[in-house]
């Protein structure tokens, strides 16, 4: 992936990751702030059904106490026989509009009642038990209907006439009838389930129009709040079909629970909202997106060129063209740059030319020692026989002849070391161009060891050809290749003074040739391998220190390569790879 | 006999063990004349006046049938050649289907001068307005049907029904508890036939029996009989019955009817009863005893369940003289009734 590939998708994921964001937060605080809302509609609501139940409470007490101080209730209080009563509550519970009243005896004998006539004779042993009803309010009961059991808001009065006293237990029932009293604001509603089975009941979930067909997906909620008696808020449904839900239990007159108020807030208008929003969010995100793209192209452009061709730059650098430069077209970061790679191009070619100084300073004191070296050796013995020869010509004139003879040999022979000497300078001097011709080297090769068959035999070395049969003719001058191979077989035989093992390799790469000689000498030494092809460097006490030398330089003339591999103990194998 | 009143005399007659009270004030003396308006609860569909039977069927003979609107109406006016004489009315003017409590209205609003009385309306009655009771004429009855099988339900429920607070309360004391179908002023046995409830028995039997078979529709076609089914109903409740009350009492398993004792005879009384019930004849009685044994042959099984013996009650308006109007039996008896503002 390109820099400039990699800059576009920072910028993108960075325009998406941004607008992500920002749309999230605004998804998030309008849906605090809707919660909020619907939190203080349910508040308000809740307030409104406790301010409602309380009313309707002091309706029923007022009713309860109206129906308790009326002569009707005096008259039964008082009468001898409550038989001609038992229809007496019927009418004054329709007279008073209470669903509910009964008329109760003294001992909690129901005298009449309006909801369930039969129960006349029956016992309200909970009326007995309370001594003073004066000061209660209305309050939830369960109670027993030919229908079923329900819940219903009562209040007691009493009626006392002498020693006699007459209960008058009056209220609604809290159904649908009264759920659909309750004024609620739009996209509200309200349930109630009534309490009155030991589980949950389908049938006690009830709403303003009847049983409700919500029970299932409600059942969790009212098991809960009946579970923990307090009030819980929880979200049912999904989508915009889903509502919150605000479960308010509802406690009797002995603190039990005997229903829970369900205050419904569909969550349609958030849930659109959030919909309008995310459309909004992806219309504005997908423009971002493709200004993004944009800006990021034009941009990544404006940064990516320089440093493309700070890249091309450094690549002819790489290549050898140390001399190249930069245009300097900013003064930010990527001018920088490029001024620091200009200065570092500099700054190479000068360090370039400074070594090539030292180096060919330093040739030329290797050449000069070296010079020094191999001439001092042969003029050493001139100088000796030099004066020897005038020192019998002086001192033993009658040994002259036979001293002189034996002088000019010396001489002759030292001369014509000197002689060989400059001629190897020469050589290296004169290293003319290779004539190119297709060459077999596992010919060469067999062909230049036999020219060292006696020297193999004098050195006691067992010479060996591994030549690889599919090996191909490749252009090379024979002649010089004949040579190089002369001059590493020769550092082979001279590598090994005590004898040893010498191989020669062939090797088809292909189109191209592999050739390796091997010995088993003493080996080299690291340093000594990183040194072995500088001119007149030698490891031998003898010898000019231009073989390898040579070598190098032809094979290099071949547009080959040439690699030692030595251990010190192990021998070397030189390695030619051509072609 | 047919007895006369004429004007000069004012009468209070007690007529006791028949359980007959019949208060009337007379006038100085009779007129002719004048309609007297009657109203019943009973709804008769005939195409034709009822020939037998109390009630219209026992105006023939005084009254002939002027007018008759099934279901709804029916007039009928003196016959002038009266075995017994021209009765003193000139007509008698009946409206079926009026509910008890429509009737009390109706007479207190002079809307009607012969009404009868339902047991909430006889407390509402206004003190000294004329009340013509009969004896205990109507049996009320709980009859099992066939899918009611087991005895032991059966008997649970006859032992759960707390007839005294039936009777004291929603029958505001007109009859009497029974146990038995023919009445004691008719058979003489009847307190043989044990009718006091025992809820712990009750209650040992509902659990000794199946749970498949304590619960059972009890049907009553008659709404002035619904607080009774609803009361018992919650009797049964009370001994681990469930009872549901259905007005349709075809389709219910149990019954809760009235049967009109239709003879001062009590063999043809009782038979009358069996066929009504649709149970087995009883045997020819020619003693109490005999009698006595069929009767309870006919409840063994607690088939039927033998619950109020009941008398007719009647109110009359201020304006109805020479009553009482209906015999022992509750049986009209108009011919001698005439209404203040008649023909002078």
């Amino acid at each position: 992936m390109t820099f400039r590939t990699r800059l576009l998708l920072v910028f993108t994921v960075t325009v998406i990751v941004s607008v992500g964001i920002v749309e999230w937060m605004v998804t998030s605080a309008t849906r605090q702030a809707f919660e909020r809302m619907e939190s203080q509609r349910a508040d308000a609501l809740v307030v409104q059904f406790r301010r409602e139940f309380d009313r309707r409470g002091k309706e029923i007490v007022r009713a309860v106490r109206g129906i308790a101080a009326s002569d009707a209730s005096l008259s039964l209080a008082i009468a001898p026989d409550y038989a001609p009563y038992y229809n007496e509550a019927a009418s004054l519970a329709e007279t008073h509009g209470l669903d509910l009243l009964e008329l109760v005896a003294g001992d909690g004998t129901i005298v009449s009642s309006a909801e369930w006539a039969a129960r006349f004779g029956y016992k309200e042993d909970w009326l007995t038990a309370q001594a003073d009803w004066t000061g209660r309010g209305a309050f939830l009961k369960r109670e027993e209907l030919p229908d079923g059991v329900a819940l219903a808001l009562l209040a007691v009065g009493t009626v006392n006439a002498g020693d006699r006293r007459l209960y008058v237990v009056g209220g609604q029932q809290l159904d649908s009838e009264f759920l659909s009293t309750l004024v609620l604001p739009a996209g509200m509603h309200v349930l109630l389930y009534r309490n009155l089975e030991p589980r949950f009941s389908p049938r006690e979930l009830i709403d303003a129009a009847g049983p409700s067909s919500r029970a299932a997906e409600l059942q969790a909620l009212v098991e809960e709040a009946t579970r923990r008696a307090s009030e819980i808020t929880r979200t049912v449904g999904s989508g915009a079909a889903s509502e919150t839900f605000y479960a308010v239990p509802l406690k009797g007159y002995e603190d039990n629970l005997l229903g829970v108020l369900l205050i419904g807030s569909s969550r349609r208008e958030l849930v659109e909202l959030e919909a309008s929003l995310r459309r909004n969010g992806i219309l504005v995100a997908i423009f971002g997106i493709l200004m993004g793209v944009l800006m990021s192209a034009w941009a990544a452009a404006r940064i990516t060129r320089p440093v493309q061709r700070l890249a091309e730059s450094a690549g002819k650098v790489a290549a050898g063209n140390w001399a190249t430069t930069v245009e300097i077209a900013s003064g930010d970061e990527v001018g920088k740059l490029a001024q620091a790679f200009n200065r570092m191009t500099h700054e190479l070619v000068e360090q370039r030319e400074r070594l090539v100084q030292a180096e060919r300073v330093a040739a030329w004191r290797e050449l000069a020692r070296r010079l020094a070296h191999e001439l001092k050796n042969p003029l050493f013995p001139l100088q000796i026989t030099v004066e020897n020869m005038q020192r019998a010509r002086e001192s033993y004139p009658e040994q002259f002849e036979e001293v002189f003879r034996e002088g000019t040999h010396t001489l002759l022979a030292e001369l014509a070391n000197l002689k060989q000497i400059i001629g190897r300078f020469s050589d290296f001097a004169k290293m003319p161009a290779p004539e190119m011709q297709p060459v077999n080297f596992n010919q060469l090769a067999a062909e230049t060891m036999k020219l060292f068959e006696a020297q193999f035999l004098q050195a006691h070395v067992t010479a060996k050809a591994e030549l690889d049969p599919n090996l191909r003719a490749i252009p090379a001058d024979p002649e010089q290749m004949t040579r190089v191979l002369r001059n590493l077989i020769l550092n082979a035989i001279d590598a090994m003074p005590q004898g040893g093992a010498l191989t020669i390799r062939t090797v088809a790469l292909g189109a191209a040739v592999r050739l390796e000689i091997s010995d088993t000498g003493q080996g080299l030494s690291p340093e000594e391998c990183a040194r072995l092809f500088t001119p007149y460097y030698t490891t031998k006490t003898h010898g000019t220190g231009l073989g390898l030398a040579i070598v190098q330089s032809v094979v290099s003339d071949h547009k080959g390569r040439i690699s030692v591999e030595s251990q010190p103990g192990r021998g070397t194998t030189f390695r030619i790879d051509l072609g | 006999m047919r007895s006369r009143w004429f004007a000069g005399h004012s009468v209070r007659i007690f007529v006791l063990g028949s359980v007959l009270a019949v208060a009337a004030l007379a006038a100085t003396r009779p007129h002719y004349g004048g309609t007297l308006r009657v109203e019943i609860r009973e709804s008769i569909e005939s195409a034709d006046p009822p020939e037998s039977g109390p009630g219209m069927a026992d105006l023939a003979g005084a009254f002939a049938i002027s007018r008759w609107e099934a279901g709804h109406r029916a007039i009928y006016t003196a016959d002038e050649n009266a075995a017994g004489g021209r009765p003193f009315l000139d007509a008698i003017d009946i409206d079926m289907g009026r509910p008890f409590r429509e009737q009390a209205i109706d007479i207190e609003v002079g809307k009607a001068d012969l009404v009868e009385i339902g047991p909430a309306e006889a407390r509402r009655l206004p003190a000294g307005r004329p009340v013509w009771s009969s004896a205990p004429v109507r049996v009320m009855v709980l009859v099992f049907g066939a899918r009611v099988e087991d005895a032991r339900i059966r008997e649970a429920l006859s032992l759960a029904v707390d007839r005294a607070a039936i009777l004291n309360v929603l029958l505001q004391r007109q009859g009497e508890i029974s146990g038995a179908l023919l009445p004691q002023w008719l058979s003489g046995y009847a307190f043989l036939f044990p009718a006091s409830a025992d809820m712990a028995k009750a209650r040992a039997l509902v659990a000794s029996a199946p749970g498949m078979s304590r619960g059972f529709a009890l049907g009553v076609e008659d709404p002035g009989l619904r607080p009774v089914a609803d009361r018992i109903a919650l009797n049964a409740r009370d001994a681990g019955l469930a009872v549901s009350v259905t007005p349709q009492a075809t389709a219910a398993d149990a019954r809760l009817v009235e049967l009109r004792i239709v003879s001062s005879e009590p063999a043809r009384a009782l038979a009358a009863v069996a066929g009504a019930l649709s149970l087995p004849m009883p045997a020819r009685a020619d003693s109490p005893e005999v009698l006595y044994e069929a009767e309870r042959a006919m409840l063994d099984g607690f088939r039927v369940l033998p619950l109020f013996h009941l008398p007719d009650v009647y109110g009359a308006g201020p304006r109805v003289k020479g009553g009482p109007g209906i015999s022992p039996l509750g049986e009209w008896r108009f011919e001698n009734l005439w209404v203040e503002g008649g023909r002078p």
